[in-house]
């Protein structure tokens, strides 16, 4: 069938080292589309609740979607979903770059794999055919290596592979899936979901192509999109000239830029790592991903100094702002280089960043020692100290790069000594770059955000910290969580990159164009909404509740100091009235539970008969 | 004055948007193993571009040396294409070709190189940074 679908999800039993094909439900597949929407419906059917993510019973898949590998510009991405080993929650992560439409190619729409391979091994996917290989050569390397090695190993220099550094490997909680190098599945764990199964890598290539039913008027529509929708977009344009490192600049002015450890919202050196630091001292050159117009990354290497030789495809604002201010860094050079260590070995630079910028805080304040710190002096700004950290971390050296390897939340628990109150996070997921006390409805967004703390569910600080809103009224924060959460739900359920500005009428387009089914703004709310709630009903289902929606104590009790958020902070009552509204928007019950009625008007009746809460 | 695409490849992003419009346009699918134009960032100098396709040089060795005379003249453009059914497949213009602007298809039965799309290539249109030319 030409409608953008492979029609197959490829198996993988890793206990029995056995692989299958079976047809994709398309059923399903009309309701949730694909990436996180049909992810999650398979995941709610297989995943047996309370199941330890870490374990073999844990069911690991990565998803595509029907637009995917086809030429409707952004939709080179693939979602990996699984239940986070950080957060215990469903978990939705996304990379970019190549390998998602290398999967398409090479026959699947999906990968589902349960169980726990008896030695290292990796999947090689090549034309409709799986099989999974010996690790041997690769177990122990780092990403860049292991892509190479792989390379060679399945004799193909053009296949694609999404693996595990030495962070996934030793189970790490903060350890991503990286393809393409620099291209990271970052948040929430999945590098440790793959170590836990003895799954090093999937290695893809594929000749086998994507159909859609009218590819002449598909083609003309395409281009024209690619033209007028993306290369003359004006949103766009930062994006071509910058990319994300120029919130730095916006950051700062709105005083909202994460900055040792949160404990302020402005930074003096952030000139030093701003998007002209990165422009004058840095750059090589732009890097798109597969089917991208705008190119948004930048390759950057550093030329001189101790870090001469670094180089990463970034850095991206949040790794700036984690990884950058939010450990006192004042020189770019120094981020490329924890980027590019980040990247090696496969940690999350937003939880990595997050980490040592904690570390430093506690370092700072006595309360761990070189001793702990395998005798680096850790405190803010230290670059010598700073990027020996990912690889303290990923290859759990010294009791400090053990602890974080475990997270932040879970390291200060283990560490005591009301470290916890220190840890900016919602649900163990640490918080992006973008300081509440300064956008009050991010509180909200990073509180409600499925995957735990996130920027990309809902980012109402454009329309009040760098709009013109205002950031410290609750009014209409609770209405942007919930309108973007249901776009954002529909939109990685297509796997649009999150930079393609594209308005639900152009999406409704592309589907119909891809798939040949009928589409409209309406319906894709109707899908984003089932989605939401679905993913809610699978964490309600895992023990969350409002209980664990809510933000650190620190942003209540701790203004800031300077700058425009300068005595500003998140009030308790501000941050419950949102919260009640948001429940009331979407139809959840008081403790955040979604109702009978919500599920079944949002299409997910047989969901609500499985839930003990509703019985 | 060769009469192939002409690439400033310190432009290119690497996105692959001439190798889909290509396989688009030639076999109805979206394919770049299918496409006449092989877009590879290069391992292990992440962020380099390398382009691979004819371009229609003077010399044209596998012109000259395909055993099935299978690559013929557009006489309205002065260049040459692969006549698909003609080709067999036998991988001589691959050998001889200096430039890496040929390559078989992923069956293995023919001959794969830059047709210009009769006159107007597809991907000239679609590259958004204007890396490829005539």
């Amino acid at each position: 069938m030409a409608d953008g679908y492979t029609g197959n999800v490829l198996r993988v039993d890793l206990s029995n080292e056995k692989t299958s094909v079976e047809p994709l439900n398309r059923e399903w597949a009309k309701e949730f589309i694909g990436g996180k929407g049909l992810g999650a419906r398979y995941l709610f059917e297989e995943l047996k609740p309370g199941t330890d993510p870490l374990s073999p019973d844990n069911v690991l898949s990565i998803w595509t979607g029907p637009l995917v590998g086809t030429m409707v510009p952004l939709t080179s991405r693939y979602a990996i979903i699984t239940k986070s080993p950080l957060t215990g929650t469903f978990l939705d992560t996304y990379a970019g770059g190549y390998f998602g439409p290398e999967l398409k190619y090479a026959g699947f729409d999906a990968v589902i794999m349960n169980g726990k391979a008896p030695k290292p091994s990796y999947l090689w996917v090549n034309d409709g055919k799986a099989e999974i290989r010996d690790a041997k050569n690769v177990w122990g390397k780092d990403i860049f290596k292991t892509e190479e090695l792989l390379r060679e190993e399945v004799g193909e220099k053009a296949a694609r592979v999404a693996g595990i550094g030495q962070a996934g490997e030793k189970l790490s909680r903060i350890a991503g899936v990286t393809s393409d190098i620099t291209r990271n599945a970052g948040r929430g764990g999945a590098g440790a979901v793959f170590g836990s199964k003895n799954l090093k890598a999937v290695v893809a290539k594929g000749s086998l192509g994507v159909e859609v039913p009218k590819m002449d008027e598909f083609v003309k529509m395409a281009k024209e999109m690619l033209l007028k929708d993306v290369v003359e977009n004006p949103e766009h344009a930062g994006l071509v000239t910058d990319g994300t490192p120029i919130i730095v600049d916006m950051s700062q002015d709105a005083a909202i830029l994460p900055t040792n450890n949160w404990h302020s919202g402005q930074f003096d050196g952030y000139q030093g790592i701003d998007s002209d630091a990165l422009k004058k001292r840095v750059f090589v050159r732009k890097k798109a991903c597969f089917g991208c117009g705008i190119a948004c990354g930048s390759w950057a290497k550093v030329k001189d100094g101790a870090f001469k030789g670094a180089s990463t495809e970034g850095p991206e604002y949040e790794t700036l702002g984690l990884a950058g201010s939010n450990c006192g860094i004042r020189n770019i050079e120094a981020v490329v280089k924890f980027a590019e260590e980040c990247d090696r070995l496969g940690l999350d630079t937003i939880s990595a960043g997050a980490a040592v910028g904690f570390a430093m805080d506690i370092y700072e304040k006595g309360i761990i020692t070189n001793e702990d710190t395998g005798g680096l002096e850790l405190k803010f700004g230290n670059e010598e100290a700073y990027a020996k950290m990912p690889e303290m971390i990923a290859e759990r050296k010294s009791k400090i790069g053990d602890l974080l390897a475990e997270g932040t939340l879970l390291a200060a628990r283990k560490i005591g000594k009301d470290t916890e109150k220190l840890v900016v996070h919602a649900k163990g997921s640490e918080y992006p770059a973008y300081d509440p006390r300064g956008s009050i409805g991010m509180a909200l967004a990073y509180a409600t955000s499925d995957r735990g703390a996130d920027h990309n569910r809902a980012w109402p600080v454009a329309s009040d910290a760098y709009g013109d809103g205002d950031p410290w009224s609750t009014e209409g924060k609770a209405a942007i969580c919930h309108e973007e959460q249901i776009m954002k739900s529909y939109k990685w359920s297509m796997v649009f990159c999150d930079f393609y500005g594209v308005s639900p009428e152009g999406m409704a387009k592309y589907y119909t164009a891809v798939t040949g089914q009928p589409a409209d703004e309406s319906w894709l709310v109707a899908v984003g909404t089932r989605v939401w709630n679905l993913v809610r009903a699978f964490n309600v289902r895992e023990g969350f509740s409002k209980k664990d929606d809510d933000m650190p104590e620190r942003m209540e009790t701790e203004p800031l100091p300077s700058g425009k958020t300068a005595g500003k902070a998140v009030p308790r009552e501000s941050f419950d009235k949102m919260l009640a509204e948001y429940y009331q928007l979407w139809g959840w019950d008081e403790d955040g539970r979604p109702t009978k009625k919500t599920l079944e008007d949002s299409g997910l009746g047989d969901i609500a008969a499985r839930l003990d809460y509703l019985k | 004055m060769s009469k192939g695409l002409k690439a400033e490849v310190e432009k290119c992003t690497g996105c692959q948007l001439c190798a889909l419009v290509c396989s688009a346009s030639h076999v109805g699918k979206f394919n770049p193993s299918e496409s006449m134009m092989n877009v590879m960032d290069l391992y292990p100098e992440p962020g380099e571009v390398k382009l691979s396709y004819c371009t229609q040089c003077d010399e044209h060795p596998c012109v000259e040396e395909c055993p099935a005379e299978a690559i013929k003249l557009n006489e309205a453009l002065g260049t040459y294409y692969v006549d698909r059914e003609e080709c067999t497949g036998c991988g001589m213009c691959v050998e001889v070709c200096p430039y890496e602007g040929c390559w078989l298809d992923p069956s293995e039965s023919y001959a794969i190189k830059c047709d210009l799309c009769g006159g107007t290539p597809q991907c000239i249109e679609v590259c958004p940074k204007g890396v490829l030319k005539r």
